[in-house]
């Protein structure tokens, strides 16, 4: 199945904007964090489709995950 | 601060902190140990201020019996990262109810001020009535114990913050200082005046990399009382680090808690900045006076796209481990570092930056760099000016002051000076006052006479019961956001429980990056106390302390004659909901509507008869 991901702020330092990604089987936002070595720490939001997700919520064929820092304060 | 029980619980009143109450117009001075009441008055800030306040009844905050309250809390000064706050109280000139009565306020910054002036050996100065001359207050340690001195500041007058900085740092070795800039000197026709932190990197640098306590006003409080500048003199007094300490700041540098606010080159988020990336997933980055255009315009101020031109260095005030000012130098051409510009944190950078049609970031730190200098409130500055540019792109046949409009640099630096200097009142005192004259209030993006910060308010309702400014004193503007939280019940739970007490920072010294989404009723704080002082107070105790402190300014706030109705969000944000920002809508006014029947459920019945033990006849103390 295919899922289009999405880094947000510093998750692109050495990593990428967006990309799409085959995959051979079903998996989850936590699978891809591991993958692309995501600090768990920085993560604040997780977006399937633009609705806010949990890590261990399942993808889908087509979806667009997008990945996104904390925000605090100013 | 004299400690002389474990349990400052049911012992409050064996804990003293040492206050000095200074008559600016008969220079007399009471130094005293005064016992504390409660636990509010043992963790200090606002805690303890408010008590204060809540005492006098003030019509005007330019009046001799509004007081200006400089305080810190427990743990400023203390080896617990972070602990630099120093807290600036009284009735606010810019924050005022419908009625024309304004709000008690406090603002909060670090820098090495707080540490300095607690390690003088004060607490707590209290500032009644007003000199006749301007004066610098010099507070230093002596071998009797503090000393307060009220010296001629003549010499000060008309310095930039910075400027007064770097001229008293010639006579006060050792010694850091709060200062205001020209802003507050011209209290009359600026109400958002700021005060101005020294910072060791500044002090030793003279680049002027200053934090600042910047809402309500305290620095026009300041001026208005003739005071210039605050000199804390003393020899650094951290006590040796012990194992508990340690393990709480190794946790807060390691731990996670404040992971995204550190710099990038250590894995962390790189500060506040990184709000822009996030919230303009979102479309929900404030663009033209607080309406995102659903465009990538926000994306030129992205650190990527900023780093490109400029050096971005990754600093701290001393000792903090957070490291979360992220200063932006010239870059020269062999890519080393240039002359320092401006602080980039996400406030000023959007709200001078984005937010009045600026996208380049050479300007949004010329303008920041003013603002800072002239000592002026970024939030509420650069908030009244986007209205001002708003209202005459609303009317270009009859636009307001220069005719500036969005993203017109040269025209809104002659705006930023000119308010700095005192020349324009329409800027200086605020959007709620320049909306009203211009009868035209519902693109104010203010609430209760305080300007937003750069949180969408489509994004945040909660903004509505903040009782020191929109983000800092109520915790709610990630719910949306960061939580994915639209509905009522959290929405209830979040403003009359967990995220008011965010203000428990405002109370015991450290600062909101220490552990900003748990607060400061955590097992690191319980075990800095007992480390520190060998006091025990539980998790428990210190929630109720801040859930007091919180209810007694809003209980301050009826009674400087707020009404339920002015518990509200600007106008436009009901009237024209902008489709524009991709997050679910919890601003109707059927959302709104419950959401006030709910919350005031539960704190009506917690506001009753709350200030009574407070009131008293209003006079201005003689010492
Ligand atoms: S978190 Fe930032 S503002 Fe707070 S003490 Fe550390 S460096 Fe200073």
């Amino acid at each position: 199945m295919k899922v289009t991901i999405k880094l947000i702020g510093p998750f692109r330092i050495g990593r990428f904007k967006e990309e799409v990604r085959e995959y051979p089987s079903a998996l989850s936002v936590r699978d891809l964090i591991e993958e692309f070595r995501i600090p768990v720490n920085l993560l604040g939001i997780v977006l399937i489709n633009g609705i806010h997700a949990r890590v261990d919520d399942q993808l889908n064929d087509g979806d667009t995950v997008i990945l996104l820092p904390f925000i605090d304060g100013g | 601060m004299k400690i002389l029980t474990s349990n400052p619980v049911s012992d409050p009143a064996s804990v003293m902190y040492r206050r000095c109450t200074v008559d600016l117009k008969s220079g007399k001075m009471r130094l005293e140990d005064v016992p504390c009441r409660n636990l509010e008055d043992v963790l200090g800030g606002f805690g303890r201020s408010f008590q204060v306040l809540a005492e006098r009844k003030i019509s005007h905050a330019y009046c001799d019996e509004n007081p200006l309250i400089v305080n810190t809390g427990l743990l400023t000064g203390s080896s617990a990262m972070t602990g630099m706050r120093t807290y600036f109280s009284g009735y606010s000139p810019l924050k005022e109810s419908k009625k024309g009565l304004p709000a008690a306020i406090w603002s909060t910054g670090s820098g090495n001020f707080g540490a300095k002036f607690k390690w003088t050996g004060l607490d707590e100065l209290i500032f009644e009535n007003r000199s006749e001359k301007p004066v610098y207050v010099l507070i230093r340690e002596t071998p009797d114990g503090p000393k307060v001195e009220l010296k001629p500041a003549e010499q000060l007058l008309g310095l930039s913050t910075h400027e007064k900085m770097m001229l008293l740092q010639k006579e006060y070795n050792g010694a850091h200082f709060a200062t205001i800039g020209p802003a507050g000197e011209q209290w009359e026709n600026v109400y958002m005046g700021a005060v101005a932190l020294s910072t060791d990197n500044q002090l030793k640098s003279g680049e002027d990399k200053m934090r600042f306590a910047g809402r309500g006003g305290m620095g026009s409080l300041m001026g208005y009382k003739n005071i210039l500048a605050l000199v804390a003199q003393s020899s650094d007094k951290i006590k040796p680090l012990t194992p508990e300490v340690q393990k709480v700041n190794i946790n807060v540098v390691k731990g996670g808690g404040s992971g995204r606010l550190q710099p990038i080159s250590r894995g962390g988020g790189g500060g506040t900045w990184a709000a822009y990336d996030v919230l303009q997933v979102f479309h929900a980055v404030p663009v033209n006076n607080f309406r995102p255009q659903g465009n990538d315009l926000p994306e030129k101020l992205f650190r990527e796209n900023v780093e490109k031109e400029y050096l971005i260095k990754s600093q701290a005030c001393y000792r903090c481990g957070i490291t979360c000012h992220n200063n932006i130098h010239e870059k020269l051409e062999d890519g080393t570092s240039g002359a320092f510009l401006a602080k980039f944190d996400y406030e000023p950078l959007n709200l001078l930056g984005t937010n009045i049609g600026i996208h380049d970031a050479g300007q949004a730190a010329r303008l920041i760099h003013l603002c800072d200098n002239y000592g002026m409130d970024s939030i509420s500055l650069g908030v009244t000016i986007s209205y001002l540019l708003s209202y005459n792109e609303r009317h270009p046949e009859n636009p307001l002051l220069n005719g500036a409009h969005f993203g017109d640099f040269e025209k809104i630096t002659e705006l930023v000076k000119q308010a700095g200097l005192g020349n324009l009142p329409d800027i200086g005192r605020g959007s709620k006052r320049l909306s009203e004259n211009c009868g035209e209030t519902s693109y104010a993006y203010h609430v209760k006479g305080l300007e937003l910060p750069a949180y969408q308010p489509e994004t945040n309702p909660g903004y509505a019961w903040a009782i020191a400014g929109g983000h800092m004193s109520m915790g709610t503007y990630g719910l949306l956001t960061r939580e994915g939280k639209s509905d009522i019940d959290s929405w209830v739970e979040g403003i009359t429980r967990t995220k008011l007490q965010i203000v428990g920072f405002d109370m015991i010294g450290l600062c909101k990056f220490f552990d900003i989404t748990k607060g400061i009723c955590t097992q690191m704080v319980v075990d800095c106390l007992r480390s520190e002082f060998n006091i025990d107070v539980t998790i428990e105790d210190l929630a109720a302390s801040v859930r007091r402190a919180f209810l007694l300014g809003l209980a301050l706030e009826f009674r400087q004659g707020y009404e339920k109705s002015e518990f509200t969000l600007p106008a436009e944000v009901r009237e024209h909901p902008n489709l524009n920002i991709k997050l679910p809508n919890i601003t109707s006014p059927e959302f709104i509507s419950e959401l006030q029947k709910k919350v005031w459920e539960i704190f009506d019945p917690e506001l009753e008869g709350l200030l009574s033990k407070y009131e008293q006849p209003t006079v201005a103390r003689e010492p």
